[in-house]
């Protein structure tokens, strides 16, 4: 097949790529570099917004401050969340007969949608009728019975708990399909050698591991960085108390949609394209990074 | 990984990265216009009020018997979508006719990309009040832009039951309140339902507190031309006022949303509720035996003027979309809207405090409230004057006195960063 008939049978595809993916990303991009008043675009004014965004009050102390609950948030999921769900799929491999069943309900809470979660959690948490703080007190825990939301410096926590409250049954679902692709021989071969269950998975099942947690850490990546959601259904647009929960995904709408100033669309797009670069850089990196990781340890 | 799956990968990173970014672009869609020749017309107006969509129908009604050839067709969108709804069809030619809009600040994006025709050739409001007035000018241009619909006003309200239980009558002196206060605690009852979880709430709890301490409408022409600014030491007094009070608000505060003080109110386990006129229906469908009343704060001691207040401010406005084909039916129409006959059909049948004089309400609460504020009205100040620019005066306040109640800050501080932060845009007018 020439060249050009392999292109001719890729162009609808590509077009419709163009159309939906390609064309609106670059128009969303291109809003940055504009002034605007209201939905009117303005004059072209090259890097404005950007140098905004690192001058001027309040995004010299709201954005740096939001990158750094997204970068708590990311590594917080992954110890959390992804570690808790490898242990589960682990344990859940052993279990031939009830394995679909519990892989299900672990993955039902992510069929919910995270505004219904957070409320949900919200009213769980509440220190005036939550039945968390009730049933702690019940249990003599009464030191326990925090303002969880209601407190800086547990608000941010309680968003990486019920954030991997609800997708811990992401990570297992995806080990749990990755150990499946873990020759059986291979761990028979090394208990007949001797090797205890710990060295079996330490020095077979691990490294045959990498690529999955790999793409679970990336998927990660992505998915903390966009947070948006959850932290807007736990501590509204202004990420409740105090600016503990803010993210970048909350300053961008905040900038966006509830700002009485006219040039909204064009700081908020510089937003969106900051955030994207962050996205796809730090995940391009993570994937080279990850790459060379995974040729050492399966050398 | 083989190198197919590391393309993969790369590919699914890149689309997620890219779906993230289209996500935030606004798309145009269309909306049906009004269209007609000058006889026939129907005037396609849009509004956010999914909740009274049979009520508007209702109004409309008597205006189209009046003017026959005339047709309204009332559309609402859901709330939270609608400020999108309501950019992308204005800037389409079949866009709405006649638009409900935000007010103060919010409006502003609307009026500079030149979507809405100027209206003061139109309608005259000179005898409007000029609180709701500014609520649909354009702060460029000062021109008006808009027709306001409805108001509210911030008081308290108190739980009637509650207070006889416990042989109190609405205080009529800050030490009165105190007493009040106190007493109700020791009763066991939550003084104040008040939600400080949710930041929005707290320069309305500040201003049903203390309004008359910074000097109300006083401080507001102080600091608008700049004799004034919120390091003043009567507003910082103002904002410490709310610290004060923090014993009779509910235990760990900052952490009670503001649907649970809705909740504590409504079920009787709080006695006074500070807010606005707008939460009067959802406390009666939610608990129809609560004897409610409501009450204007005391003024606090060492106030500038010891009168009380009731804080008010314009909920929304309609305006006419300028690329609508049928202009003069839509004048004709807001001009309807600043009459007193749509007013009082807006109180019977919205059940909204009007933005039009002197309309009456059934209502015997709504009607106190009105009175309360024709008698001694005072801006809400950081709504009114301090949204036109980013950062919000009402985030800068909601979100300080978060951390005043969280003890990381003192009252002193949250004002002298409200200052820094809005003097980012706003100028004083000298």
């Amino acid at each position: 097949m020439s060249r050009r008939s392999g292109f001719l049978f890729v162009a609808p595809a590509l077009l419709l790529f163009g159309i939906f993916v390609l064309y609106p990303m670059a128009s969303a991009l291109s809003y940055a570099f504009f002034a605007w008043q209201g939905t009117t675009r303005g004059g072209f004014v090259g890097l404005e917004n950007f140098v905004a965004l690192f001058t001027q009050e309040p995004f010299t102390t709201q954005l740096p401050r939001a990158f750094g609950h997204n970068i708590a948030f990311f590594v917080g999921t992954m110890l959390i969340q992804n570690t808790l769900g490898l242990g589960i799929a682990v344990l859940l491999h052993k279990r031939a007969r009830t394995r679909r069943m519990l892989q299900t309900l672990y993955a039902m809470p992510y069929l919910v949608s995270p505004i219904v979660i957070g409320y949900l959690w919200t009213l769980l948490l509440s220190p005036t009728f939550g039945p968390v703080n009730a049933l702690l007190r019940k249990v003599g825990l009464d030191s326990l019975a925090l303002p969880w939301l209601g407190d800086p410096s547990t608000a941010l926590w309680v968003v990486v708990l019920v954030s991997a409250w609800q997708w811990v049954g992401f990570p297992v679902l995806l080990y749990g399909a990755a150990l499946g692709g873990v020759p059986e021989e291979l761990s028979e071969a090394a208990r007949v050698d001797g090797a205890s269950h710990w060295q079996t998975f330490r020095s077979i099942v691990f490294p045959l591991l990498v690529p999955a947690i790999g793409t679970v850490s990336i998927l990660t990546f992505i998915f903390a960085m966009e947070a948006f959601a959850l932290p807007y259904a736990l501590g509204g647009s202004t990420g409740s108390p105090a600016g503990a929960t803010d993210f970048i995904s909350l300053l961008f709408y905040r900038t966006a949609f509830e700002n009485g100033s006219t040039n909204a669309i064009g700081i908020s797009s510089a937003i969106a394209a900051l955030l994207f670069l962050v996205i796809f850089g730090g995940a391009v990196v993570a994937t080279r990074v990850l790459r060379r990781h995974q040729d050492r340890v399966a050398a | 990984m083989t190198n197919k799956s590391r393309r993969h990968l790369a590919a699914l990173t890149v689309t997620s990265a890219m779906v993230a970014l289209a996500a935030c672009s606004p798309s145009s869609s269309g909306g049906s216009g009004g269209s007609g020749d000058a006889k026939n017309v129907t005037l396609s107006v849009y509004s956010w009020r999914t909740e009274d969509v049979a009520a508007y129908n209702a109004i409309f009604d008597v205006y189209t018997k009046a003017h026959p050839g005339t047709k309204v067709d009332f559309k609402a969108f859901k709330n939270t979508e609608y400020n999108l709804k309501l950019t992308t069809d204005l800037t389409g030619s079949k866009g709405p006719d006649v638009v409900q809009v935000r007010s103060y600040g919010q409006l502003q994006p609307t009026i500079a990309s030149k979507s809405l025709l100027p209206l003061d050739d139109v309608v005259d409001l000179s005898k409007w009040d000029a609180n709701v007035v500014k609520s649909a000018k354009g702060k460029a241009d000062g021109k008006l832009y808009a027709v306001p619909l409805a108001q509210q006003t911030l008081q308290m309200y108190y739980n009637k039951d509650l207070f006889a239980k416990n042989k109190l009558t609405p205080p009529t002196t800050w030490a009165e309140f105190i007493a009040v206060n106190d007493t109700l605690k020791k009763a066991g009852v939550v003084p104040m339902a008040v939600g400080a979880k949710d930041d929005w709430t707290l320069p309305m709890l500040h201003q049903v507190l203390a309004a008359p301490r910074f000097g109300a409408s006083a401080f507001e022409t102080a600091v608008m031309t700049g004799k004034k600014t919120f390091n003043d030491p009567d507003w910082v007094a103002s904002v410490d006022v709310v610290k004060q009070l923090q014993p009779y608000l509910p235990e760990s505060v900052v952490g009670v949303a503001y649907t649970d003080a809705q909740i504590l109110f409504t079920s009787g386990k709080a006695a006074m509720f500070p807010g606005g006129s707008f939460e009067l229906g959802f406390f009666q469908k939610q608990n129809p035996e609560l004897n409610m009343g409501v009450f204007q704060v005391p003024a606090p001691v060492g106030s500038p003027s010891m009168d009380p207040t009731t804080t008010g401010y314009a909920d929304g406005a309609f305006g006419i979309s300028a690329k609508s084909d049928a202009q003069d039916a839509s004048k004709e129409l807001v001009k309807w809207m600043a009459t007193k006959e749509f007013g009082q059909l807006v109180a019977d049948k919205v059940k909204q405090l009007s933005a039009v004089p002197g309309v009456s309400y059934s209502d015997p609460l709504l009607q106190q409230m009105s009175e309360n504020y024709t008698k001694n009205p005072t801006p809400y100040l950081l709504l009114v004057d301090f949204r036109y620019g980013l950062p919000s005066g009402s985030v800068l306040l909601g979100t300080g006195v978060q951390e005043m109640l969280l003890g990381k800050k003192d009252a002193a501080k949250v004002s002298t960063d409200l200052q820094t932060g809005v003097s980012q845009w706003f100028k004083p007018t000298t």
